[in-house]
């Protein structure tokens, strides 16, 4: 009995603090994008050549944790299988808020553009099963910055 | 070259799901999986464990301490009246029944309990001995001990509880779903309630048989539901006990009684003097040492 009382208080607590962080996060996630729009960032490996750039590692780095519903939940996936919905949206809040941690660090270095943008994807709870449940994405590319001294840097 | 950022629309790689929506159907998915595993495994298992020997039973047992007896009265007492029970119940040749008689201090205050165990033993406490008010009610205490043991329950139950605690811990061990494994206990305590009930019957065959008449069994229950209520462990919910409620074990008696046309009134037997002196003695003896 004492069990099940824990339980229905984590499963509420979880989902409550769970959502309403969830929500907050998408906010800022949609006007961060949207104010970081006129930044592109690139997968290609190959830069535009008709100007000089100064290139730079620019780095998004997030970890986001679940909430006890949310593991709940893809617990019982496991048993049945099929889509793991609850951890689908802790990915792309991962995966947004890196591009745009690394998009503002390459704003603030006055870039143009990044390219040759990639993801990581690391498990933090590899290891130990049950006590963290979190997940790590990494966003990483090289910023393009103009030269205003005409001459430039080779590429 | 020119390149810009367009916008993505939202929600291309999050499912729409409503949450709760999500746990109401995985969750009823899942008690339903795992009720359906401890149903059908409880049930193989109660297959095939009485085709386990009785030999294997017993070698199993005899790891377990065996105490003198404590006082040689009671236990001649509890012997004598074993045997005639046993001779009513025509048990199987192989299975044999001890009786053990343990006086509660040592395992937790008056316990007013009884179990049979593995291997025919039959172990009555004495907080219980001590309240049984007539023979009868004592007979058809051990014969429903004994009906456990021809029933082949501790076996039967051992096997389940192995197979299931196996086949659940292979199933949840590794996830945060212990929790669910409560549905899987709720549906053993079924199995075992069924248990009880069919001891109950058999005992009142076997009363019926010894005395002629039912009356005094139901003696015993009394007895238990007065402890229950003194000792306010309460009855509680049946969902949750593996035992049937004691009233409505003295009521299924009685519709058993009246559906055999049993003699439900009769000369009550009573217990031995020397039984009974011995008993309190031992009892007056534990208060000088104390």
């Amino acid at each position: 009995m004492t069990n099940l009382i824990i339980f229905l208080v984590l499963m509420t607590l979880g989902y409550l603090v769970g959502q309403m962080a969830e929500k907050r996060h998408y906010k800022s996630i949609i006007q961060r994008e949207k104010r970081l729009s006129g930044m592109p960032a690139i997968a290609s490996r190959f830069p535009p050549t008709d100007k000089r750039f100064d290139q730079c590692l620019v780095t998004g780095n997030t970890v986001v944790s679940v909430d006890y519903f949310k593991r709940f939940i893809a617990a019982l996936r496991n048993l049945l299988g099929g889509r793991v919905t609850s951890y689908e949206s802790l990915l792309d809040r991962a995966r947004r808020e890196s591009m745009l941690r690394m998009k503002e660090q390459a704003q603030a270095m006055g870039a143009d553009y990044v390219f040759n943008v990639k993801y990581e994807t690391a498990s933090i709870s590899k290891g130990r099963k049950n006590a963290i449940g979190s997940v790590e994405v990494l966003a990483y590319g090289t910023a393009l910055i103009v030269c205003d001294r005409g001459t430039g840097h080779e590429i | 070259m020119k390149f810009e950022h367009r916008e993505i629309p939202e929600g291309i790689n999050v499912t729409s799901v409503h949450p709760l929506r999500e746990l109401a159907v995985l969750l009823s998915g899942a008690v339903v999986l795992i009720v359906a595993v401890v149903y059908i495994l409880g049930l193989s298992a109660g297959f095939m464990a009485p085709y386990i020997p009785f030999e294997v039973e017993q070698k199993l047992a005899a790891s377990f301490p065996v105490e003198e007896p404590e006082s040689i009265e009671v236990d001649a007492y509890l012997q004598q009246v074993t045997g005639r029970v046993v001779e009513a119940m025509d048990l199987p040749e192989e299975v044999a029944i001890t009786v053990h008689f343990l006086h509660g201090e040592k395992v937790s205050g008056d316990t007013v309990n009884a179990f049979a165990t593995l291997g025919g033993h039959v172990v009555v406490f004495s907080g219980l001995l001590e309240k049984i008010p007539n023979e009868n009610a004592l007979a058809m205490l051990l014969a429903h001990e004994i009906a456990h043991v021809k029933h082949r329950d501790p076996i039967v139950s051992l096997t389940r509880g192995v197979t299931i605690s196996s086949a659940l811990g292979l199933l949840l061990g590794w996830s945060d779903l212990d929790l669910m494994g409560e549905a899987g206990v709720y549906t053993l305590l079924h199995f075992s309630r069924s248990m009880e009930q069919q001891a109950d019957t058999e005992a009142l065959h076997a009363v019926y048989k010894l005395y002629g008449h039912t009356q005094g069994a139901s003696d015993l229950f009394e007895v238990i539901n007065a402890w229950h209520q003194a000792s306010g462990s309460g009855e509680g919910i049946e969902l949750m006990q593996t035992h049937p409620l004691d009233q409505k074990r003295i009521k299924a008696l009685k519709d058993l009684a009246t559906a055999n046309h049993w003699t439900e009134v009769g000369e009550i037997t009573p217990l031995q003097q020397r039984f009974v002196d011995s008993l309190k003695g031992r009892e007056g003896m534990l208060r000088f040492n104390r």
